[in-house]
């Protein structure tokens, strides 16, 4: 709990810094922080190239937010809560229509499939890719909302309250929010046990 | 013990204990139920199945230039900003071609107000925009931070290998 709090006080303290004009502490805050961010939206868009502009654009709105900055929350929850707040106006907006579609056949963004002697048979990594299919269908029929919630528990190991902050919701919503979540990914995902 | 299962309240605590996030007494006590109720233990069979499909879920590696795309469009944004300071310090540096810039002003205000010869009703005159002195420290600021950036934009720096 102690290392998470000075964790947690270094990223507010390396943004703080951004504001008083470090350019520097904004590429350290980048490094740490971009792939967790992309890693997020890509599962909540399910595109790889949406999700990256996406991505830029919660470090782009940091950037602009830095001479108003202030540390009254975890910086990770502030970063969530514009990835999250894009993301859900991105699914909106209907841009990931195509990835729902995509997902129905093969996708330029999976791996190819390998076939060496050392790496799994050709059969054995398509029973993967089915797998990795029905898991992403699965997520990808929650509603928006649901959907972060429960990336950012299950990937990004959110407590409730912190998640609560990034939707702007009461911690009870949150818990409802996984519930209803996690009963629909069982209902599709439990066979695969 | 009653069975969680019973409302939707009281099953939250068979995901808690999926995620392993009860303490010992309650695990404990879940145990005990869970050895007699099979509804209970398929929730939590299912859970579990849930969790782990969910970890082979692996996400894509970020494009290698991700970085130097990011700090270009904050480089742009900052760009429009250095070329307005760019033509008010040229201004500022040179008191006389500021007087003149004035005067030139004047000059086309004076013209541009002048009485139409046919009636015609005047253009509305030009507006010239003065820079405010906090507007001045932001753009040097944002000078300053933009120098930083290219430098970290330079190939054979070890900062921009992210």
């Amino acid at each position: 709990m102690g290392g998470a709090t000075a964790a947690l006080d270094y990223d507010a303290e390396l943004m703080l810094r951004v504001k008083d004009g470090d350019a520097s502490s904004f590429a350290r805050l980048l490094e740490k922080h971009r792939l967790p961010v992309v890693h997020f939206l890509y599962r909540m868009v399910q595109q790889q190239a949406v999700a990256e502009e996406l991505a830029q654009e919660v470090f782009l709105r940091v950037y602009r937010s830095r001479d108003t900055y202030e540390a009254t929350a975890k910086f990770t929850t502030w970063l969530f809560r514009i990835a999250t707040h894009l993301a859900l106006n991105s699914l909106r907006d209907g841009r990931n229509e195509r990835s729902q579609e995509r997902l129905d056949e093969r996708s330029d963004d999976m791996p190819a499939l390998q076939v060496e002697d050392r790496r799994p048979s050709v059969e054995q990594s398509m029973v993967r890719q089915a797998a990795l299919d029905e898991v992403r269908r699965a997520v990808a029929s929650l509603p928006a909302k649901q959907r972060a919630a429960v990336l950012m528990h299950k990937y990004k190991e959110m407590e409730y309250t912190q998640i609560a902050r990034v939707l702007n919701c009461s911690e009870s919503a949150v818990k409802s929010l996984l519930f209803r979540a996690y009963e629909t990914l069982r209902a599709r995902l439990a066979h695969m046990a | 013990m009653k069975c969680p299962l019973e409302n939707r309240q009281s099953s939250e605590i068979l995901l808690e204990y999926s995620f392993r996030a009860l303490n010992g007494s309650e695990t404990e006590q879940l145990e005990a139920h869970l050895g007699q109720c099979q509804a209970c233990r398929d929730f939590v069979d299912g859970q579990r199945a849930v969790w782990e499909a969910l970890d082979g879920w692996e996400a894509e590696p970020v494009s290698e230039d991700f970085d130097r795309r990011l700090f270009q469009r904050i480089e742009s944004e900052v760009f429009w900003w250095q070329r307005m300071w760019g033509h008010a310090s040229l201004l500022l540096g040179y008191p006389a071609l500021s007087v003149a810039a004035v005067a030139a002003l004047l000059l086309m205000a004076v013209w541009l107000e002048r009485p139409s010869p046919h009636g015609a009703p005047a253009p509305a005159p030009v507006q010239a925009r003065m820079l405010q002195p906090d507007q001045v420290v932001e753009g040097l600021d944002e000078m300053e931070i933009l120098d930083q950036f290219n430098h970290m934009m330079k190939p054979d720096s070890s900062a921009t290998k992210m």
